[in-house]
């Protein structure tokens, strides 16, 4: 065959495969309307107002956890501390509040906090070498420990009203409860930093290939300063968030929700090994999950299945799109 | 002798030369009858007869890219071979895995130390055999065997200790001293003096003289000619994946082989145009760092400087100082006439220098992301507009590059994966021309890839210097870096020993003054 022959077929082949990756990048949303009609006739309760803003509120703390946790990934990095930076928050927000300061003030230290631990983890990883999933690990026993000592064990509990109805409130009754809005207010940003800027390239060049990254001018480092700040801050909103909806700051909160995060963020298409990922796609993991769960609720199924039904779903969802990715 | 054929008639025919050594009578432990390597459309071997006699110390000797390597690894089993037979003690064998490689009794020692670092030199030794009782690992036991059998070698290794804690030089005896272990009757050893001092040499030649009279055949690949001479008892020459001569060590001298290791083809005149030279761009004044001293040169608009010399001879190390990567300890740099302070990769950047590195993989490209973001990245700064990048801006700039510097592929959101390695250099020159750079260092920018690709770097190269662009050229293949150099610097040992104002036509022998300064004979 001549040089020209296959570089003709070779274009031809990557032509082709730009069309299957727009069709397959819809194959997420098509599974998350499948589940939500399959449900709809299958239960009665499912397509209500009250269910469907209940599902929307469940999703959004993890969908807004996922996003800031695959900024990491893209990077290559993981955080492992997101769950912990999220009970510890919750600590922090519901002492500030019970210790007079306003709302504003109260979240915005509260963020700053979650800035602050963002920073020690890149240090850890820039400066110290260590590994992501080390650094993360151990700011996460850390920082339950640390939000335990606080409070000696015991829960603080908000007494701010205005606080505490802000979660259950709606943004437009019926359909967009607050929380949901929270989503919004995240990824739409997220979006355009991840996509739109170049930052946003610089963090996919550096879990693509670091060294390239680093030959083609970009400030590496700075980027994994980015990445982790990013990450965490967005954690610690979220611990804003759950003290307001459960109404008391307690570290042992949202045990295990980096694994949901992560499981999240797999799931709506990001590669652990870096450079691959959307800041859409984890929202879409993240409600393809709880309506799985919300789901199983309404039909009964025994809530120690929905445990190990989720884990398999995460092995075949994942599975299926690694599929796709090496057949196009 | 009886394998009349599988002598190398028409080698000797071809070369005059009837040295080859036959005479000694002994019988060939391993003969290659026609051996055949491709790699896709590259022909990395091309039809090897060559015999090796039992308990000879048979050196092969080559530039690189010669075959030596490819030979190695076919002789391994690490490859399979496209085409010829191998005999093994007069019967056929297939050599098609390790195993099997390593079942005859075949073993190499290579240039790169292939152990566990993290175990001792006794488990590393016995590794894949370790000794048991009860299914537990008699770790004493194994210790004190290894220290004696390190003794009776002559290596002054302590058994006990962890691998990583010797010297490179060290784990390469260590590596030897494995291979010598395991019914060990046919040792390849690849360049294997590269890391040592003169008294691990020493050891090493020590060793390879007592397993020759032990009856193990040896092969000893490896640049430096005075160790040729010094070990071996016949020597081979290949050459563009042909196999030259094969003459018995005493016969021959030096300069003889050095001959024999350039005299190639003229046919390979490569692509060149006169363009005329304009202003200086750069010029390092006795530049001292990290593994060179006192290198001098100048670039200006529309030349291409070539570098050359051996692997470890400096040149690499020069030029990454030069774009920042170890700063320099001594010297000084001009740009555009200007004294220069580049201390890190990003000063160098905002020069204007851009290093086109040799491993595209590791170092140049995002391979899994666009066309697009390897061509921008480095100006994603100027695409930007307020905050957010202008989508027409950046595929703007993408698609000038991509049509100027005749990049294919598919579109410019096409993964940089999908394209071919000669494409996939052409967007780390469009990622640079983007920038603005005006000095581009090209590290071995033609290892693995097609001579098609060749032609399509080398007229890369006029592109770049038509648009007011100075290359610095590094190369270990000769005729490449002579012919498309206008001036072509040799390093040895870290100093910049010739130069030379190259034509634009192949002449042998200066090839050789060159090939021998590089050596250093």
């Amino acid at each position: 065959m001549s040089v020209e022959a296959s570089e003709a077929l070779e274009l031809a082949a990557t032509k082709r495969r730009a069309r299957l990756t727009a069709l397959f990048n819809l194959t997420l949303l098509i599974l998350l309307a499948l589940l939500w009609v399959v449900l709809a006739f299958s239960t009665k309760t499912f397509f209500t107002w009250t269910n469907i803003a209940n599902l929307l509120r469940q999703g959004s703390m993890i969908a807004i956890l996922a996003i800031g946790e695959t900024f990491v990934i893209i990077t290559a990095g993981i955080d492992l501390s997101v769950g912990a930076i999220v009970g510890f928050t919750s600590v922090i927000v519901a002492w500030l509040l019970t210790h007079g300061f306003p709302i504003f003030p109260a979240v915005l230290i509260t963020l700053v906090v979650g800035f602050g631990i963002g920073i020690f983890h890149a240090f850890g990883i820039t400066s110290l070498g260590l590994p992501p999933f080390i650094m993360t690990l151990a700011t996460m026993t850390a920082l339950r420990g640390i939000g335990l000592l606080i409070t000696n064990g015991a829960t603080i509990s908000v007494t701010n009203a205005a606080f505490t109805d802000f979660s259950i409130g709606y943004f437009l009754y019926p359909i967009l409860p607050n929380l949901f809005l929270m989503v919004l207010l995240v990824g739409i940003p997220s979006y355009v930093f991840l996509h739109h800027t170049r930052f946003g390239r610089y963090l996919f060049a550096v879990g693509s290939n670091m060294e390239a990254a680093r030959l083609s001018g970009v400030n590496t480092r700075g980027m994994i300063y980015i990445a982790y700040t990013l990450s965490a801050v967005t954690a610690a909103f979220v611990g804003v968030l759950l003290a307001s909806r459960i109404g008391i700051g307690i570290a042992t909160q949202a045990d295990g929700w980096e694994l949901q995060a992560i499981a999240s963020s797999v799931i709506g298409g990001t590669s652990l090994f870096g450079a691959i990922g959307s800041a859409y796609g984890p929202v879409l993991g993240s409600f393809i999950l709880t309506t799985i769960n919300n789901g199983a609720n309404l039909l009964n199924v025994n809530s120690f299945w929905q445990r190990v039904i989720t884990g398999f779903l995460i092995i075949v969802i994942v599975y299926f799109d690694g599929l796709r990715r090496k057949r196009i | 002798m009886t394998d009349g054929p599988l002598m190398n008639r028409d080698a000797q025919e071809r070369d005059g030369d009837n040295r080859n050594g036959a005479a000694t009578g002994a019988a060939p432990i391993l003969a290659l009858k026609g051996l055949d390597k491709r790699f896709g459309p590259t022909h990395a071997l091309k039809s090897v007869d060559l015999l090796f006699e039992a308990g000879e110390i048979h050196a092969i000797v080559g530039e690189n890219g010669a075959g030596k390597s490819t030979l190695i690894k076919l002789l391994t089993g690490v490859y399979p071979r496209s085409g010829g037979e191998v005999y093994w003690e007069g019967r056929p064998v297939g050599l098609a895995t390790p195993h099997e490689a390593i079942g005859l009794g075949i073993n190499a020692v290579h240039q790169e130390v292939v152990l566990c670092p993290h175990l001792t030199v006794a488990a590393n030794l016995f590794l894949g055999e370790e000794k048991q009782r009860f299914g537990l690992l008699q770790h004493g036991a194994m210790v004190r065997e290894a220290q004696k059998m390190l003794n009776d070698l002559g290596f002054r290794l302590p058994a006990g200790a962890l691998l990583s804690t010797l010297t490179i030089g060290q784990q390469q005896l260590v590596a030897a001293a494995r291979a010598t272990m395991r019914g060990t009757r046919f040792l390849i050893f690849d360049e294997p003096t590269a890391y040592l001092t003169r008294r691990e040499v020493a050891q090493l030649f020590a060793l390879i003289r007592r397993l020759k009279q032990n009856g193990v055949t040896i092969i000893y690949i490896s640049h430096r000619l005075e160790e040729v001479f010094q070990l071996a008892d016949r020597v081979s020459i290949l050459r563009d994946g042909q196999l030259v001569s094969t003459r018995r060590v005493a016969d021959t001298d030096e300069q003889s082989l050095i001959t024999g290791m350039i005299n190639r083809a003229i046919d390979q005149v490569h692509y060149k145009e006169t363009i005329s030279f304009g202003p200086e761009i750069l010029r390092t004044e006795k530049l001292t760092g990290r593994g060179f001293q006192d290198v001098s040169i100048r670039v200006r608009v529309g030349e291409v400087i070539g570098l050359y010399g051996l692997i470890g001879a400096g040149r690499s190390e020069f030029v990454q100082s030069l774009f920042g990567r170890f700063p320099r300890t001594g010297g000084q740099i001009f740009w555009n006439g200007k004294p220069a302070d580049i201390r890190k990769e990003k000063d160098a950047i905002a020069l204007g220098i851009a290093l086109v590195p040799e491993s595209r993989r590791d170092q140049g490209l995002c391979l899994n992301l666009p066309v697009a973001l390897n061509l921008n990245l480095p100006i994603y700064k100027r695409l930007t507009k307020v905050v957010v990048i202008s989508p027409f801006a950046e595929s703007a700039a993408a698609d000038r590059q991509i049509r100027d510097v005749q990049i294919k592929t598919a579109s410019r959101s096409a993964l940089a994966s999908s394209l071919s390695g000669g494409n996939q250099q052409k967007i780390v020159v469009g990622k640079w021309l983007n920038h603005g750079a005006k000095l581009f260092i090209f590290d071995e920018p033609t290892t693995g890839v097609d001579v098609g690709t060749k032609a399509e770097i080398y007229k890369l190269f006029a592109r770049l210097l038509k648009a007011g662009a100075g290359i610095i050229l590094i190369s270990s293949y000769l005729p490449e870096v002579y012919d498309l150099s206008d001036t072509l610097h040799v390093f040895r040992r870290g100093r910049l020993v010739a130069s030379h104002d190259s034509g634009h036509v192949s002449e042998k022998t200066l090839h050789e003054t060159i090939l021998t300064e590089a050596i250093g004979v």
